[in-house]
């Protein structure tokens, strides 16, 4: 790859994609997307919205739920590239790259599932530029994550040309972190601003969103890392051990804290109050459902327990285990956040005697399939293709001191990496 | 400029649904896409129970939530026509953000499992672009004005029945089903009305019946908290509408 040969400490032989199993995997995650949309396309083509099971009281369901998921995904995404790209944290450098990338698909799946979703999605392209109406936020999502995509494009291009401290390079970086800000804060206010459902109604939603965007972005970026070395540290650049062991796991750790932190103050808050509207949502819909519980507990809750053990955040197979159930468990919180906004009824009466009752159709899982596969799809050709490990020079050649924290964490939590980074 | 306004007398309303038949023979509607339903409800219990109804159009709200919401300004306010809000079948995307933001839930997105069998979309399958045809259409069809049947992935409302309202004699104060003269323009929920308990008449002049009856029978809006002013307003009792209970829990304390 010329931009190895370029600069770079070339780190591609230790990739586990470039090799056959990358392609197995390349294989199997595009016979899922195919099938996927195959299916999704021929039920949307034949019957329309009508494959969908929501309806007029309840508009909104798995599909946003989605792409609210990777939107915010890919939000966090962004959030820690810039870590080392916009406030100088170089430990974080090993992964800027990928995250970036990782940032731009996930982003990409996530428009494509809302695409699906959408009544009209290509008269969107002309009627929301054409008719400025600068009073919706769903106007400023638009602006706002196509100035993402573009400036994550842009800074990636930058990355791939192994431009990593010119000065351009630096403000685009500066302004794909503020894209990033504006538009999952915005995305948040889409929520967030309806005062017509309280479940929402939250002037610090944007807080929350980027808290809880950064945690599924960060185990994302944790199984996507581990996946490109084969599950095996040891393949890893002695930078990237040292961050695996030291600073990633601690700050996923903190991270999953403040997500449950700020579940359970929006809990406290809604099982107080007395108005129906927040309080049913709470006792009747999500603390009534298995399936609410077990995401909080088995998906939240197991996993900041584990990771507050210093030996056990550092074992591959814990972090491994943490970022899939993280993942899944901030799946189903955006599922019951965007159903529960909607489950109670805006009238009483004998139309609606209870809580309206949604659960998604094959169609919507499917579109929901199709968001996974695709991501997957491009993250397998991106690491096969783009170079992902890739980081600067002088981080790539750096020797962890004995003195290094990091390196004292890496000795500490895993003998094996520790006798190979101090040999490298 | 005329500023369309609605009184629905709930002293005199008997719940027949007349007016959810007339609406939705009139503007083609789908089962369940009830443009104007009316709301049945119990409240409290022996010996103080009620039973409750409750009309239910588009409020054509002075401060519409679900315009400031649209991202393509499909969905209008259109003060020219009396500031009846309308979608625009041409623009509307389908993205549903008015329909979360409509605090009364009138707003309507048919590509969905039909309410009832057999689906009388496949009875009357689409010819033109529309979601279904039916035999008989409204002939004033207005996708600018969201008038006539839909196509499919469009959100849809209540217009007023602005396709009758529009011929009205300008300056007119009311639209009353009993004066011959403009009967014709009176919208069908008001016109069939029974027991005569919908009003229908311009908000902007002080001689009009509604605003008499506003002023004199204290005419109140639903869920005036919302800040979206509604341009229907509701007289006697029953306009206070009971928190939402579910149905099992009705009784509890």
């Amino acid at each position: 790859m010329s931009t190895s040969m370029k600069g770079m400490k070339p780190t591609t032989q230790d990739n586990a994609i470039q090799g056959p199993l990358g392609w197995g995997l390349l294989v199997i995650a595009a016979v899922v997307l195919l099938a996927s949309l195959g299916y999704a396309l021929s039920q949307l083509i034949s019957s329309g919205h009508t494959s969908f099971n929501t309806n007029s009281a309840l508009p909104w369901g798995q599909p946003i739920a989605t792409y609210l998921y990777f939107a915010l995904a890919s939000s966090g995404l962004g959030l820690i590239a810039s870590l080392p790209l916009v406030f100088g944290f170089k430990q974080f450098y090993p992964v800027a790259k990928r995250c970036i990338f990782l940032a731009f698909i996930v982003l990409i799946s996530g428009m494509s599932v809302l695409a699906l979703e959408l009544g009209n999605v290509f008269r969107m392209l002309w009627a929301i530029p054409l008719n400025l109406q600068v009073q919706s936020a769903m106007f400023w999502m638009g602006v706002f994550y196509s100035l993402d995509l573009l400036f994550l494009l842009w800074k990636f291009s930058k990355l791939q040309g192994g431009e990593w401290d010119s000065k351009t390079a630096k403000q685009v970086g500066i302004a794909s972190f503020i894209g990033v800000l504006l538009a999952s804060g915005n995305l948040a206010l889409i929520f967030g601003m309806m005062s017509m459902r309280p479940f929402w109604f939250d002037a610090l939603l944007p807080i929350y969103f980027y808290f809880t965007g950064v945690t599924s972005g960060v185990a994302a970026l944790v199984f996507f890392t581990y996946l490109a070395h084969g599950f095996n540290r040891q393949r890893m650049n002695p930078a990237l051990q040292s961050l695996m062991t030291g600073a990633m796991p601690k700050l996923f750790a903190a991270l999953i804290g403040g997500t449950l932190l700020f579940i359970t103050v929006r809990a406290i808050t809604g099982l107080y109050s007395n108005n129906p509207e927040i309080n049913l949502v709470w006792t009747d819909y999500l603390f009534a459902s298995p399936l609410y519980n077990a995401a909080l507990v088995l998906g939240l809750l197991l996993p900041f327990v584990v990771m507050l053990s210093a030996s056990l955040r550092n074992r591959v197979d814990v972090q491994l285990l943490v970022s899939c159930l993280v993942f899944l468990g901030l799946f189903a919180e955006r599922f019951y956040f965007v159903v529960g906004g909607q489950v109670v009824p805006l009238f009483k009466g004998t139309w609606m005697p209870n809580l309206i009752s949604y659960s998604p159709s094959a169609t919507e899982w499917a579109l929901t399939l199709i968001g996974w596969s695709l991501c997957f799809v491009l993250y397998l050709l991106g690491e096969k293709f783009l170079n992902l490990g890739d980081m600067p020079r002088q981080i790539a050649e750096k020797t962890p001191a004995a003195g290094d924290p990091a390196a004292g964490d890496l000795a500490a939590g895993d003998p094996a990496t520790g006798a190979q980074a101090s040999t490298a | 400029m005329a500023k369309w306004g609605m009184v629905i007398d709930l002293d005199k309303c008997t719940g027949c649904q007349a007016c959810s038949t007339a609406c939705a023979m009139e503007n083609n509607t789908l089962p369940g896409e009830s443009w104007q339903d009316v709301l049945f409800y119990n409240a409290g219990e022996y010996p103080s129970g009620q039973m409750k109804w409750l009309p239910r159009p588009c409020m054509q709200c002075e401060n519409p939530s679900c315009v400031h919401v649209c991202p393509t300004r499909a969905t209008y306010k259109d003060e020219e026509a009396g500031g009846i809000v309308f979608v625009d079948w041409n623009k509307c995307i389908g993205c549903k953000y008015c329909m979360i933001a409509c605090p009364y839930g009138v707003r309507f997105y048919s590509d969905e499992k039909p309410l009832i069998e057999p689906d009388i979309r496949e009875t009357f399958p689409s010819d033109n672009g529309q979601l279904w045809s039916p035999p008989y259409q409204n002939p004033e069809e207005d996708w600018r004005r969201g008038i006539g049947i839909q196509p499919p992935g469009v959100v849809s409302k209540c217009t007023f029945c602005y396709h009758k309202v529009k011929h009205a004699p300008e300056g007119i104060a009311d639209l009353d089903e009993d004066n011959p003269a403009v009967k014709e323009y009176v919208p069908a929920c008001v016109r069939t009305c029974a027991p005569k308990a919908r009003y229908f008449g311009d908000l902007n002049n002080p001689e009009s019946q509604v605003n008499q009856l506003i002023g004199d029978k204290h005419g109140v809006r639903l869920k005036d908290h919302t800040g979206n002013k509604p341009q229907v307003y509701y007289l006697g009792a029953g306009a206070g509408v009971p928190a939402f209970t579910p149905a099992d829990r009705e009784n509890d304390a």
